[in-house]
């Protein structure tokens, strides 16, 4: 744990130290040889499951995809970054690399955390370099505000978390993940043990975006710069569903009555956000929506409480991870051409740039869950648990499939098919980093598919 | 000739995220030495015995 | 100010808070705090003009009705008990007497009132003064004639923590935020104070490098508005990058020192079987958060994306000392991994 830990502390310093000139060649491949390490976690031999054990962080099947994902994703932020970063003074950019390093120090301790208060402060945690990364870089005035949805509504979820939290441990004496499930459950009154379990799973929920408490995450994508955009796709949302994953074992009686009305609004949220997604006129909204349909499915899949729908939820998660941080990546190399998220006014790309729509195809099929890709199968496997559940969710998540597939569709074809528009014949072409960018993004989720038991989690 | 001095000059900040692995790397293992210490009993941490190790724990 | 004059407040005021300390005897303990509030008088009103001295007035005023209050229960005390020690055998009428008088001494909702105005009226210095060294002497008094009346004292934390958080919101003048973040500080203290002393005295010996760094960095910004904070980057570049997790840190995120101490004592709260005020305590640290935030956002956040093209002002030297300023902020940023040392150095 700690040869990951230690190279991205010692990160920091390098990005201080090293020479303007070299800045982001340096960060790049430093950050590439910590991703490409991270990778040995995968292999985990253990008969627990637990493995690289310290005192305080461990890897386990469920937390070694999205630990791997975040060490994944810091060199492909720094990659994105570079280009739009290029007109700040230096000492800005450096300051800008740190914060993506100190995102991912958090991210991996709070993955890694053994110990749930700890895995709560570094949850907490990554709010700070996120909330700067938007405030600071993004590009219009609105950046304030949505720096603020951000801030509080995470905060007004997980402080009551924290209480929970503090509550279980007074009970069961620990809040080790590692003995936690083996504790008795914590007696409350009917009403107060209610309360419990929602302070417990809503800031999850929040994080998540569950719908109805999402409207902080397109506001925070579409005005974050496109590092803010990629990290808060690909792994901070997934802190929730990780954390979910993690608490529900704890929740055990009670989550049965609980769900419920989660469950429904989490289906409920597929369709009504990818309904919002088909009527859609701003780029980087419609793939924030098309995240939050996404993760309506894989609240579903969690709070079924299936080994299925566990895995499925699991899957999906890092499969969405890498899809939608390449579509915003997408979007952004539009953006720095056009200097505009609207649809409109960026049409007809394949004659433009016909290799990027390359990436725009495979990044859409991806998003629309076409086989072979993972994505496929961590749909498919919620879409069965749920169904096992009941079978009238099928009405739900299949509706949700098809509009999945309709405003995938519809964005691939409105930016990239037909004439191109004569206010965009001068356009820049796509450079090798670019290109680079998005094999980094789709060639791993092309791969895995090679092998899927990497992100069984604990039902491999 | 390639002016050694100039490239180290430049390029020495290089180092320190191997030099970090390093350390983890040592200090993983350390760790992994203390956690195995009950080497014989615990399900958790344990280890195989090596051949004619002694048994920390009866 | 002449030096000698200067001295000798100095070291009156520390008398003052010194001798309420070190007394057993509640008359002793009311002449410290009379002491150290006359020794602050001067200290503010040494600017001339009105604002410094209608703030005077009102310390003045505030402060000698708390003081007379304090007398007159603790002589009460000493009628219906006969004996005048402090932590020894206090009768609950005079106990909640004196509860009230030291929350209006350290300025706790509901009687809070003047803090705001009054530091609004002094200069960055006097106010940190006022906000740090003078909570100390009613502190320790209120420390040690708990347990009281429980429902009052979580009255006045709750009511603290709220009125701290909500009175902040609209302000833009930067002492008056400062000042409810230290009713709401100081109510988050109160609150705990009841159940264990060693978890108050936490949250104020964190509270009070935070409060010292906020106050230099608006001091050496020599800013009293936020709207004056939007220049800070071209005066002290590294400072008004750090000023935000100092900010954070006041408004209690996590992984920052603030957040230590309300974790611990959100610990205590729930330990006591009270959920619900720690709830409440918690969600009310979002008031204060907003400020909090609209002042990094003024200040850092909103900075402009290139560097001055004409002589910056940083490149001149600042005669004061920047080490005290350096080493409170790395505390106000960076003390949360340390917090079972801290926790431990604390601990009888």
């Amino acid at each position: 744990m700690l040869k990951i830990l230690i190279p991205t502390l010692f990160l920091l310093p390098t990005t201080w130290l090293t020479s303007s000139k070299w800045l982001w060649p340096t960060a790049l491949t430093q950050s590439m040889l910590i991703a490409l390490a991270s990778l040995t976690w995968l292999n985990n031999s253990t008969d627990v499951g637990w493995a690289t054990l310290n005192s305080y962080i461990a890897t386990d099947p469920l937390s070694t995809p999205l630990l791997v994902l975040s060490c994944w994703l810091l060199p492909l932020m720094i990659l994105a970054s570079q280009n739009h970063l290029s007109s700040e003074p230096v000492n800005r950019q450096r300051m800008y690399i740190t914060l993506l390093t100190t995102l991912q120090l958090f991210l991996i301790l709070a993955f890694g955390a053994t110990e749930m208060i700890m895995f709560y402060v570094m949850f907490e945690a990554t709010l700070i370099p996120t909330l700067l990364v938007i405030t600071r870089w993004g590009n219009q005035t609105e950046r304030l505000n949505a720096g603020t949805y951000f801030l509080f509504y995470t905060l007004a979820g997980s402080l009551p978390l924290l209480v929970a939290l503090l509550m279980l441990q007074n009970n069961a004496g620990t809040l080790s993940l590692l003995i936690l499930p083996y504790t008795k459950p914590l007696l409350l009154t009917p009403f107060g043990s209610n309360i419990w379990w929602a302070a417990c799973m809503i800031a999850f929920l929040v994080k998540m975006p569950l719908y109805g408490m999402h409207l902080w995450l397109p506001k925070a994508h579409v005005e974050a710069p496109v590092a803010g955009s990629m990290v808060l796709a690909a792994v901070l949302l997934k802190l929730g569903g990780y954390g979910m994953m993690r608490l529900m074992v704890m929740l055990e009686p009670l989550s049965k009555e609980m769900v419920y009305p989660f469950i429904v609004l989490a289906l409920w949220g597929v369709i009504m956000t990818g309904s919002i997604c088909l009527r859609q006129t701003d780029l980087k909204s419609l793939i924030a929506y098309s995240s939050v349909s996404h993760m309506g499915l894989v609240a579903g899949g969690i709070l079924i409480q299936t080994p299925w729908g566990f895995t499925g939820a699991l899957i999906l998660m890092i499969a969405h991870g890498l899809a939608s941080s390449a579509l915003f990546c997408l979007a952004n190399t539009n953006y720095e051409r056009t200097h505009s998220r609207t649809m409109l006014l960026a049409r007809g790309l394949q004659i433009a740039l016909p290799l990027m729509t390359t990436w725009w195809f495979i990044a859409s099929l991806a998003n629309l869950a076409l086989p072979p890709l993972p994505n496929l199968m961590g749909e498919l496997m919620i879409l069965t648990s749920l169904f096992n559940w009941s079978a009238w969710t099928l009405v739900l998540t299949g509706a949700g499939t098809l509009i999945t597939a309709a405003y995938s569709l519809y964005m691939f074809l409105m930016s990239q098919r037909g004439p191109l528009p004569q206010h965009m014949l001068a356009l820049p072409p796509s450079y090798t980093r670019e290109h680079l960018l998005m094999a980094l993004h789709l060639i791993p989720l092309l791969l895995i598919i090679l092998k899927p038991a990497l992100l069984w989690g604990w039902f491999a | 000739m390639v002016n050694f001095v100039s490239l180290a000059r430049e390029h020495w900040v290089n180092i320190l995220v191997p030099i970090g692995f390093v350390i983890g790397w040592y200090m993983d293992k350390q760790q992994d030495q203390k956690l195995t210490a009950f080497r014989n009993r615990s399900a958790l941490y344990g280890r195989e015995l090596k051949p004619g190790e002694e048994y920390t724990w009866k | 100010m002449n030096p000698f004059v200067l001295s000798i407040l100095l070291l009156s005021l520390g008398l003052g808070t010194t001798l309420t300390f070190a007394s057993s005897h509640w008359l002793l303990a009311w002449m410290g705090l009379e002491i150290s509030t006359l020794a602050i008088i001067p200290l503010m009103a040494q600017h001339h003009h009105p604002r410094a001295v209608e703030a005077t007035t009102k310390y003045f005023i505030t402060q000698a009705a708390a003081a007379a209050l304090i007398l007159f229960a603790s002589t009460t005390n000493a009628w219906i008990t006969g004996q005048w020690d402090i932590n020894f055998n206090l009768h609950a009428f005079p106990a909640s007497l004196l509860t009230m008088a030291l929350a209006l001494k350290m300025g706790l909702a509901p009687v809070h009132f003047w803090l705001p105005e009054v530091l609004q009226g002094l200069d960055l210095t006097t106010g940190l003064i006022l906000s740090t060294w003078q909570k100390l002497a009613p502190f320790i008094l209120m420390c040690q004639i708990m347990p009281v009346n429980s429902s009052l004292i979580t009255f006045l934390g709750i009511a603290s923590t709220l009125v701290g958080g909500w009175g902040g919101l609209n302000q833009t003048q930067l002492r008056k935020i400062l000042a409810y973040s230290s009713i709401a500080h100081l109510g988050w203290m109160v609150l705990v104070m009841q159940f264990n002393q060693q978890l108050a005295l936490l949250a104020l010996v964190i509270y009070i490098p935070m409060t010292f760094s906020t106050f230099m960095i608006f001091k050496t910004n020599s800013s009293t508005t936020m709207n004056t904070l939007a220049a800070s980057w071209a005066k002290t570049p590294a400072l008004t990058a750090i000023t935000p997790l100092v900010l954070l840190s006041l408004g209690g995120l996590p992984p920052l020192s603030g957040f230590m101490p309300k974790w611990m004592i959100l610990q205590e709260l729930t330990k006591q079987d009270i959920p619900l005020t720690a709830s409440v305590a918690a969600l009310s640290a979002l008031f204060s958060l907003y400020f909090y935030l609209r002042i990094s956002y003024a200040m850092t956040l909103t900075i402009s994306p290139n560097n001055l093209n004409a002589t910056t002002p940083w490149r001149l030297q600042t005669t004061s000392s920047t080490l005290p300023l350096a080493i409170s902020t790395t505390i106000s940023a960076m003390l949360l991994p340390l917090a079972p040392a801290t926790l431990a150095l604390l601990s009888p």
